[in-house]
């Protein structure tokens, strides 16, 4: 973030979280993909964590509404934040926190352990959706492309698939193959197996942001529907992942749901 | 008879266990061959992913044949480093490490698995918040660029590849920041310099709250975690950068500048030198070190009485090199003389 944006998110903390907050993602049915939709949970997730209330709105053009171009994102106030991980700082300038009990070798831990979801679920998410032919063709380009006429809806599909590969370059992944990418999930999730054990929550008795990601990615991972379930078997493998992700949707969403009329995820217990 | 029996035996099993350790000596007599970019500024290679291999391989315990890329054409055809072995040839610092642990090459040995899965996580973090930076440092940043990094590799390349290699390079680091940092409204690099300047600060922050006093990031043995560390801060620390605000920020966390120099000093410095440097350090170890150290320090002071009394022979009458040189063209007259004659 510049020095401008920062500065402008502090002056906005001496304002209280409003009634009318927002968070904009792509249309839930037809438009969103796999990766747009666990970031946009992760942050619904941290929100409701923090216990601040936001209501989900979907709009066809929510990534060109977004400061940086990236969904998911939040309107509060006058201000407008996107990505998780500014989102953790803004509201940590309002005086909410999940993260403050850690200390520096603990948030040091957080803060990797972030990046490795980050490094490795989300990349792995964008090349299945985008540089899979079968995949790109049969899910990624439709759905993304869906609210818009032609010939837009061919020249976005086919701009942004370029903008992913042009990245997947950049990062050294347009040599992987498929398997290679699941087997780098594989081992991604057996890290996060790992290192949450038999706890209730990665740093113990607490959630932090780290929890809110990590749930969002494999949450939507475990529901979504992709040309295989390959990707979703290999998270099926760690028991304690799996009732991680229960616990979590059972704590903040299914007693939140029968209250509130804000869309809810699909459950887990659905999914054949 | 029992006894014979016996003897009979030990032959046996002492005839196998030669055979079994020539056996394994014609195995490990095959070395394995790594290229990378030639060393500079104290560092055995000025090349962050070359740096994690050879760390990775001394800590380790493996030995290779390194191969430096420096004047030959492979300064733009190799994707450095890259390891040849039996026909093989892996790229990437982590698929060799991969390689390496499968050779039974393994400085993890000894983590649990929550070390190892914190290890995947450290190394994330290195590279999604502390290589943009460190790109942007060497290749991007003008200064830099222009004074220190563009001539090294000019002058390290053959010609006609001195005029492209530097370029090439620069314009990959550019692509690799600006796709995967630059938010779509920014394509511009100085936007994203604050940004990647003070995710790599915090990344150095937080590597050093995790180090905190200890020699290594799991315990007393180095590990493959400490292998990437010292890559990415080594170039770091000891490249002469005209303008670096990461490498002042870097200098302020002693621990981190002490880790890579005890990395330095134990694993990349050759014999003679560590006997120079910081000895009262080596005598708080155990005695065995000290017996040892003092013995080193006896045989340097002879070696270095040898040398005087050499010179001064070599002052007073002759020169040393001539009279090598006297003597072997000598023998080779002798030889001529007798074979003619």
């Amino acid at each position: 973030m510049s020095v401008v944006h920062v500065m402008s998110l502090s002056t906005a903390a001496a304002e209280p979280w409003p009634e009318k907050a927002t968070l904009y993602q792509p249309l839930k049915e037809d438009q969103i993909l796999l990766s747009d939709s666990a970031s946009s949970l992760a942050v619904q997730t941290f929100l409701r964590m923090c216990g601040l209330p936001v209501q989900v709105s979907c709009c066809a053009n929510a990534e060109y509404m977004s400061p940086s171009g990236k969904v998911p994102f939040i309107h509060v106030g006058n201000q407008v934040v996107s990505e998780l991980g500014p989102i953790v700082q803004f509201i940590k300038a309002k005086g909410h926190s999940l993260s403050d009990g850690l200390d520096d070798v603990q948030r040091a831990e957080m803060k990797a352990y972030m990046e490795l979801v980050n490094n490795m679920l989300l990349t792995a998410e964008l090349y299945i959706q985008w540089c899979d032919d079968y995949t790109a063709t049969e899910i990624s380009r439709p759905r993304y492309s869906s609210p818009y006429s032609w010939p837009l809806n061919h020249i976005l599909a086919y701009q942004k698939q370029w903008e992913v590969q042009r990245k997947m370059n950049a990062i050294g992944w347009s040599g992987k193959s498929l398997e290679q990418v699941y087997e780098d999930v594989s081992q991604c999730c057996q890290a996060l197996s790992q290192r949450l054990g038999t706890q209730p929550y990665f740093f113990n008795k607490q959630p932090t942001e780290l929890d809110a990601l990590v749930f969002g990615h494999l949450f939507t991972i475990l529901t979504t529907q992709l040309t295989n379930d390959e990707l979703a078997e290999k998270v099926k493998s760690y028991t304690n992942l799996l009732s991680f992700c229960h616990r979590i949707e059972h704590t903040y969403f299914k007693e939140h749901d029968r209250e509130s009329q804000s869309g809810s995820p699909q459950s887990i217990v659905d999914i054949p | 008879m029992y006894f014979n029996k016996h003897l009979l035996w030990v032959k046996v099993l002492s005839w196998r266990c030669a055979l079994g350790c020539c056996c394994m000596h014609t195995n490990m007599a095959e070395p394995m061959e790594l290229l990378c970019w030639g060393g500079d500024w104290d560092l055995p290679s000025v090349h962050s992913d070359s740096l994690i291999v050879l760390a990775y391989a001394k800590f380790s315990g493996a030995k290779l044949a390194v191969k430096s890329i420096d004047w030959t054409w492979r300064t733009i055809t190799a994707s450095v480093p890259q390891l040849h072995y039996e026909g093989s040839t892996v790229t990437e610092p982590a698929q060799i490490l991969n390689f390496l642990r499968k050779q039974r090459f393994n400085a993890d040995y000894e983590l649990t698995a929550k070390q190892g899965a914190d290890t995947m996580a450290y190394i994330a973090l290195l590279e999604e918040k502390l290589r943009p930076a460190l790109l942007h440092t060497f290749w991007v940043d003008a200064e830099n660029y222009v004074n220190l990094t563009r001539p090294w590799f000019t002058s390290h390349s053959p010609f006609p590849l001195n005029f492209f290699v530097p370029g090439r390079q620069a314009s990959l680091a550019l692509s690799r920041i600006l796709l995967t940092k630059a938010e779509s409204p920014l394509l511009n690099i100085t936007e994203v310099e604050g940004k990647i300047y003070s995710e790599a600060k915090e990344c150095l922050n937080l590597l050093s709250h995790r180090l905190g006093n200890f020699h290594f990031f799991f315990g007393d043995t180095p590990t493959s975690l400490d292998a990437f560390v010292f890559g990415h801060i080594a170039p770091l620390i000891k490249a002469p950068l005209p303008s670096g605000q990461l490498q002042k920020h870097l200098n302020q966390l002693d621990n981190l500048c002490q880790f890579c120099n005890t990395i330095l000093k134990n694993y990349f410095t050759d014999a003679s030198a560590e006997k120079r440097m910081d000895c009262s350090l080596m005598a708080t170890h155990d005695p065995v070190d000290a017996n040892l150290q003092k013995l080193t320090q006896l045989v340097n002071k002879e070696s270095n009485l040898i040398e005087k009394v050499l010179a001064r022979f070599a002052d007073s009458h002759l020169n040393l090199m001539s009279l090598e040189i006297a003597v072997t063209w000598l023998n080779v007259c002798g030889h001529c003389f007798f074979t003619m004659y």
